[in-house]
């Protein structure tokens, strides 16, 4: 694909803008919830009820606060079910856009990885469906079976969301050693074609070896005049390893690697992220149970679930976006272009691995379950 | 390419919106009723808190407590549930901040006093009634209360109808109320505030608190 200098010049841009943009918001949200934890006239207030940011938070109140009356009302008046249906998704899709919904972590693996914007998609709705299938089990366990107190089922919560965070710790470490390593390939990439000898010698013999290239040094490279393409692949045949081309133009499709054995290599996202189910929804499943609802109850909360997805997937399709923009760059120039997307998913990477710390060690409050 | 680089923008502000803390939401609703106690030397001796949950949470916090009769939970019933209560507040300092006579009030409180929950069948709702003694009694000119969770997980808001009270507080004493929704500022001026307000200008301009003011001349 020829592209101008002007429209590389863009492009470069772009990405640099979307690293730049990544690294913000993550500062961010670490610094702003550092501040939160102050508190005392001092830190940050409830958010005021202006702006956008604030008319979400106002209508996502209201839409919650007419659960409780749609589910009274839904004992005596059947059509009420229509009501709170549409309520419940309603607000899936404006709760989502708060904490806890895995959406940073989504978007951040997706960064990382090489995904087509359908995968993003489904991994958005795995992963809010299961968030809302934990919440149902967890009340039919704990309240039906065995009649368990609020403090028994935030305790319960409270487990699940360490296993949760520590998940997606684990996530980030693996998807940091496996992009970092390509990075470093990609970097050895970079200087081989810098040697301009070996440059022109290499032209006619791209892609031809999987070599191993930490055995060779550049000038192995040059006294065979291949170019070496660093695949990880060839060096280990872990599932991961398989969303690792290149970003050259032979690089494998997305589509082909969304094919048999994808859903496995997204499973540990969707777990990591939907495990740890939200707290309304439990809430709103007791408070269905009480009033002799459940059935309305989980309904609502699965109904919820999508409404939470379609966020999540919205914003997991920019992700997507933002990626193949920055790999349609990198493909436009095979060296740095390659090693810039390579930088950008360990940047990616390294953003789940730093949300899981934060999480885990309660720096940044997702939700907060029990009686407190 | 411009369009698509402002979309790109626009996808990237979207994507701040929706990972930044300020959109945390909350699921606990308390509308609270509050009482400044006063010594007869004048001097103000504690905070007493009457906090109603919503339904929901009402609902959730009774799951599995065992009741007598159905539909409705005694005090002594609700004993357990109040004591888990109170003591995982001191975590949160109460969500209760103090100042007096202008001045900020680190730890002001003693531990939480007269504590009890109670049930209203009719509207199948609890409210937490618990005393905060204050540390060292005080005769202040102002005293401020802010009440309210900073990482708001609980919206607190102050009950339409007589939300404060002071008990044999000098016959001087005026007690004033403001809410965090209260129309007085512009939009703009509280966004700017919002970003403003920090340890170096504490206390200035936090109109998102519910706060109690109190003044004795």
């Amino acid at each position: 694909m020829p592209v101008t200098r002007d429209a590389e010049a863009r492009l470069i841009r772009h990405v640099a803008l979307t690293a730049a943009v990544v690294t913000l918001v993550l500062a961010a949200s670490a610094a702003t919830s550092a501040f939160a934890q102050a508190g005392l006239f001092g830190g940050l207030r409830p958010p005021a009820d202006t702006g956008v940011l604030g008319w979400i938070v106002a209508k996502q109140a209201l839409f919650y606060r007419a659960l409780s009356g749609l589910i009274r009302a839904a004992k005596t008046d059947g059509s009420a079910y229509w009501g709170l249906m549409g309520i419940s998704f309603i607000y899936g899709i404006f709760h989502a856009a708060g904490p806890g919904h895995g959406k940073a972590v989504i978007s951040s693996y997706l960064l990382a990885n090489e995904e087509t914007w359908r995968r993003g998609i489904a991994l958005s709705f795995a992963s809010a469906l299961l968030q809302a299938l934990t919440a149902v089990v967890i009340v039919t366990i704990a309240a039906i079976l065995i009649g368990a107190t609020a403090k028994v089922m935030g305790d319960t919560v409270r487990v699940i969301e360490i296993v949760s965070y520590a998940l997606i710790v684990l996530l980030g470490v693996r998807l940091l050693w496996l992009k970092g390593r390509s990075f470093l390939y990609a970097l050895h990439d970079v200087r081989a074609k810098a040697e301009p000898l070996e440059a022109a010698a290499n032209t006619h013999a791209a892609d031809a070896a999987h070599a191993h290239c930490e055995h060779h040094s550049h000038h192995d490279h040059a006294h065979h005049g291949h170019r070496h393409h660093a695949h990880a692949r060839s060096h280990d045949h872990d599932e991961e390893e398989s969303v690792l081309p290149w970003g050259h133009a032979h690089g494998p499709e997305p589509e082909e690697l969304a094919g048999p054995g994808g859903w496995r290599r997204g499973l540990s996202a969707i777990v990591a992220v939907g495990l740890r189910p939200c707290s309304g929804a439990i809430i709103i499943l007791v408070f269905a149970l009480a009033q002799g609802l459940f059935w309305a109850g989980v309904a609502s909360t699965f109904v919820m679930g999508i409404g939470t997805a379609i966020t999540v997937a919205v914003i997991a399709t920019l992700a997507v976006g933002a990626k193949s923009l920055a790999k349609r760059f990198a493909r436009s120039r095979a060296g740095y272009g390659a090693l810039m997307l390579r930088g950008v998913e360990v940047g990616a990477a390294a953003v789940v691995m730093a949300f899981g710390v934060l999480l885990l060690t309660g720096t940044v409050a997702s939700e907060r379950m029990g009686m407190f | 390419m411009i369009h698509r680089f402002f979309f790109f923008i626009v996808g990237l502000a979207c994507f701040i919106a929706a990972t930044g803390r300020v959109d945390a939401h909350p699921h606990v609703w308390v509308t609270m009723t509050e009482e400044l106690l006063y010594a007869p030397d004048g001097s103000v001796t504690g905070v007493r808190h009457a906090w109603t949950f919503d339904d929901m949470f009402s609902a959730f916090a009774t799951q599995g407590m065992e009741q007598k009769t159905q539909g409705t939970f005694t005090r002594e019933e609700l004993e357990p549930l109040a004591k888990v209560n109170v003591e995982s507040l001191r975590e949160y300092a109460f969500f209760t901040y103090a100042k007096m006579n202008g001045k900020r009030q680190r730890d002001a409180f003693l531990e939480p006093v007269d504590y009890f929950l109670e049930y209203d069948p009719k509207e199948t709702v609890l409210t937490l009634h618990f005393t905060l003694p204050f540390k060292t009694p005080v005769k202040a000119k102002t005293i401020e209360l802010e009440i309210y969770d900073p990482e708001f997980f609980i919206d607190f808001g102050f009950a339409e109808k007589d939300p404060v009270r002071l008990v044999s507080a000098p016959a001087q004493c005026t007690a004033s109320v403001q809410k965090p929704h209260d129309d007085n500022f512009s939009a703009a001026l509280r966004l700017d505030k919002s970003f403003m307000t920090s340890e170096a200008n504490a206390g200035m301009g936090s109109n998102f608190a519910n706060r109690i003011s109190v003044t004795c001349p």
